[in-house]
């Protein structure tokens, strides 16, 4: 919990260098798992089993689309601008969890249904620690995300609940947890600039340790009671995949996804990205 | 499986049929129709109702509202209508009496105001 003698910010000014890196870092975590999530989650529109279940994916997408704008845009007020921070961006300057890049097998759609469980427990868990930042432009955001987040979880569980009612189902959610366990994980990865900062500059008011933990006691239970077994571990870091993303590692297939992401912008040689709304405040 | 989606504007208005989504059960149908019947227009309570469900009976089976002549239910049905009545010499007196109390009930209280 906060305490209430935690300096707040209402803008870039004020803040001390080392403040200001710790809540770049912070903002890239969050704008990067969000945009890139939402990258993959796009190549379900029209191959989804139902054109209900592309509908409904799609509009997920389009939502984290959505929370990245808003948090790429408070990193406008430290001089960047969607040119810099997305298409003309070093593949390798991106920050998102390697949970989210991974490809998706053909026709995996319980893959991309336990991805996005994964996610979004854990995107519920940092929002909530967000609530109390000690930014306060980030704090007049986390609210109506919050409130968009709440479907994208009903719509992971309620698919799973159902996946699981064959055999088939279960075993394909049983394949995509074992893959995918490890790399949500990274999720919670700190780095130098990460972590111990957010916490001591009241930007953040649960560690990543801790929201690690919270995730834990939320996902295993639940995908237990479905007849899924999750990985065993003495120590989650012993799972850890060998790319975390959080340092700027990412896997194989991450240029080819940034490429195809930026292939529209380069191909088309367009001086400026378009912009299509004001900025949200 | 179909369900039948219909979709309320505004707190105490109809719901109005808006199409249909499949799914296969009713929480999947909620959840899908959200997205699909709610998500661009103002919408405030959406109904689900598997199709199977629904009973209709067809003008090709029935005569609705009957086949012989009904133009009685219609005002516009009523082609003879009584002429008003006149008003008579007395009628307007009172009016005009009545006009001048008020005038004068408003003098005195503009009276007693600037007094």
């Amino acid at each position: 919990m906060s305490t209430t003698d935690q300096t707040t910010y209402n803008g870039p000014d004020g803040l001390a260098e080392e403040e200001r890196e710790a809540l770049e870092a912070l903002l890239y975590r969050l704008a990067d798992d969000e945009l890139v999530v939402a990258e993959r989650y796009i190549e379900w529109a029209v191959v989804a089993p139902t054109i209900e279940s592309d509908i409904a994916l799609t509009n997920i997408a389009q939502d984290e689309l959505g929370h990245a704008r808003l948090w790429y845009d408070l990193l406008a007020d430290f001089g960047e601008d969607e040119r810099t921070l997305v298409f003309e961006r070093d593949p390798a300057s991106f920050r998102h969890s390697t949970l989210v890049e991974l490809p998706f097998e053909d026709g995996d759609w319980a893959d991309a249904i336990v991805r996005s469980y994964l996610y979004d427990i854990a995107e519920q868990l940092r929002l909530e620690a967000l609530a109390e930042t000690s930014y306060l432009p980030l704090r007049d955001r986390v609210g109506k995300v919050l409130k968009e987040e709440r479907y994208h979880r009903e719509h992971a569980q309620n698919w799973l609940e159902r996946l699981v009612t064959s055999d088939e189902g279960t075993e394909n959610v049983q394949v995509a947890v074992d893959r995918l366990f490890p790399y949500a994980l990274t999720l919670f990865e700190a780095t130098e600039e990460a972590d111990e900062r957010f916490v001591e500059f009241g930007l953040q008011t649960r560690s990543l340790g801790e929201m690690r933990e919270d995730w834990l006691d939320v996902v295993i239970p639940f995908l237990e009671s479905l007849g899924v077994d999750v990985p065993e571990f003495d120590d989650a870091a012993d799972l850890l995949p060998e790319k975390l993303g959080r340092d700027g590692e990412h896997t194989d297939t991450w240029p080819a996804l940034h490429a195809d992401m930026t292939h529209s912008y380069n191909e088309l040689g367009r001086p400026e990205p378009e912009k299509i709304m004001d900025r949200d405040e | 499986m179909i369900w039948e989606v219909f979709r309320q504007e505004k707190r105490g208005g109809y719901h109005t049929h808006c199409g249909n989504v499949h799914a296969p059960d009713r929480e999947m149908a909620l959840m899908f129709a959200e997205i699909q019947h709610a998500r661009r227009k103002p919408t405030t309570s959406l109904w689900v109702v598997p199709k199977d469900d629904i009973a209709e009976v067809d003008a090709e089976e029935t005569s609705f509202g009957g086949a012989t002549d009904k133009s009685y239910r219609w005002v516009a049905g009523y082609t003879h209508t009584r002429p008003p009545e006149t008003e008579t010499a007395e009628d307007a007196a009172e009016v005009v009496l009545s006009a001048e109390q008020q005038d004068e009930a408003e003098k005195g209280r503009e009276e007693l105001n600037n007094a």
